[in-house]
């Protein structure tokens, strides 16, 4: 790849990533599409995400009681785990799942519908493919990711809850107190403000991959792994850039 | 009037047109005949400004497309309409939706008149007993008399472009749906709806125009009527056309 090229491609992806959220503003809206990509990114998600966060929750209520009962500090468990979950490993952990399971589906989909021609013919019917592919796939992660994270950080909380309760043999209503005492607006913010970010780089990533496939079977493939591998990276960068900007808009102190 | 003036297209090191030049009316009915590979489909997405050259002009009823932003195509997209190679038909979509999706776009018609209408375009192509269907419950000739229902549902374009229409289909299949082909663009110019046929068989083309281009290395190598077809010298180009004389009869 040129240099040229390369520019091209930074501006095709600009192009498709300030255009895509703006087209919910603009006539026609696919009420329709979006629905559907809501109903695909966030109800067939569901079973995926309370999976991975129960168990995430259990094993880290697991090492955190362990580490804690070495020093006496047994009891903090909750705390310890109630601000991980919901500051960082929840939103973190769900984004990787939705990037694996949506992105993945996203790239393969529209990646299968430009090799067989139909963003061609949506085009030449002077329908835009980003109104009608791209704005329902990113206000549909944009919506259901946080939504995802919030019942993914509850499932967890639950994993961490039955670990305390029922295999450290530790009060259940202490752990439930120390949750609710790290609920307070720095942390719920922390946590809720990521996902949204993280479902428009996911949907957009994952959206301009496919719609850059070409050269057949080979192609698609490497456009859904290009998505999923990007969407990654994405997400474990910018969840590191947010951190430090969140902790500094808090004004929590490092 | 399709003009093509020196296109120059490249996909990285490989040159696909070569400084091509060509002009064709709205209601010619065109074969563009030529092998895999050879750019035969690049063509019609040049002439829909799907793709750009990277040199040259496209200069359709006399408006430079190559300078034009994408809303400014849809306007000259509206004088075509394609099918291509599968039909393309929305996976997504049952027969029904397929054949109403530009109805339902832009038309403004109610529910009802778009059945009527979508009703009409599959009795006349003869699909009736599909239109609940699911594309890939479709065969592949079925597939693309979906597609060119679709094309027609989005109104009377000048001119037709066919990619590869036959391609994977039985020669029963074929012979139907070149004979719908033809029939779609019958009647008199400058009236009747033009054609471009993209394709690699040269018996198909046959059977539905009346002009003859062929590509070769991306230069038109032969430009000219059936007459002139059959009668040309050039090896490569008989190599090509070989089947004509060996299934005529068929044609």
């Amino acid at each position: 790849m040129n240099l040229k090229e390369g520019i091209k491609k930074v501006q095709d992806f600009y192009i498709l990533s300030v255009k895509a959220p703006i087209g919910i503003f603009q006539r026609p809206v696919y009420i329709r599409d979006i629905i559907e990509q809501m109903d695909y990114a966030g109800a067939g998600s569901l079973f995926i995400v309370l999976l991975v966060s129960l168990f995430i929750g259990m094993a880290l209520s697991l090492q955190v009681s362990a580490e804690l009962g070495a020093l006496g500090l047994r009891m903090y468990t909750g705390r310890i785990v109630g601000i991980s979950i919901i500051r960082e490993i929840g939103p973190v952990a769900i984004a990787l799942s939705f990037a694996g399971r949506v992105g993945s589906g996203m790239a393969s989909e529209l990646g299968s519908m430009m090799l067989g021609h139909q963003v061609d013919i949506l085009r030449v019917y002077g329908i835009s493919p980003i109104k009608k592919l791209v704005t329902p796939r990113v206000i549909s992660s944009i919506v259901m990711l946080p939504i995802l994270t919030i019942i993914g950080d509850a499932v967890s909380l639950f994993g961490g809850y039955y670990i305390v309760a029922f295999v450290s043999h530790q009060s259940g209503s202490f752990y439930w107190s120390q949750i609710r005492d790290i609920m307070i607006f720095e942390n719920i913010f922390a946590g809720i403000a990521k996902p949204f970010i993280f479902g428009y780089l996911i949907s957009c990533i994952s959206c301009y991959m496919g719609l850059s496939t070409s050269g057949g079977a080979r192609g698609l493939r490497r456009s859904t792994t290009s998505a999923v591998v990007l969407s990654t990276i994405m997400i474990i960068l910018s969840d590191f850039v947010l951190t430090r900007i969140l902790l500094y808009l808090l004004g929590m102190r490092v | 009037m399709i003009e093509f003036r020196d296109v120059v297209l490249s996909y990285g090191d490989h040159v696909v047109l070569d400084r091509l030049s060509f002009r064709i009316n709205f209601y010619e009915r065109v074969a563009i005949l030529g092998g895999s590979g050879e750019g035969k489909t690049t063509i019609l997405k040049l002439i829909l400004g799907l793709i750009r050259p990277d040199e040259g002009r496209i200069i359709i009823d006399g408006q430079d497309i190559t300078v034009m932003s994408e809303s400014e195509l849809r306007d000259v997209r509206m004088k075509f309409s394609i099918v291509f190679q599968e039909g393309a038909l929305f996976d997504s979509l049952s027969v029904r939706d397929n054949v109403a999706f530009c109805l339902r776009e832009y038309s403004g018609l109610s529910e009802e008149e778009i059945e009527e209408r979508v009703r009409a375009l599959i009795r006349r192509l003869g699909i009736e007993d599909a239109i609940d269907l699911m594309p890939e419950e479709l065969s592949g000739g079925m597939q693309r008399r979906v597609a060119i229902a679709r094309s027609l549902a989005a109104g009377r374009p000048k001119t037709m472009l066919y990619d590869e229409p036959t391609t994977g289909l039985d020669p029963l299949t074929s012979d139907n749906i070149c004979a719908m082909i033809k029939e779609l663009s019958s009647g008199e110019p400058p009236d009747r709806m033009g054609l471009i046929i993209v394709t690699h068989k040269v018996s198909d083309a046959a059977k539905v125009a009346d002009r003859f281009m062929y590509l070769k290395n991306g230069k038109i190598t032969f430009d000219g009527d059936m007459k002139s077809l059959k009668e040309t010298t050039d090896p490569e180009l008989r190599a090509f056309i070989n089947e004509l004389f060996t299934i005529e009869g068929r044609c």
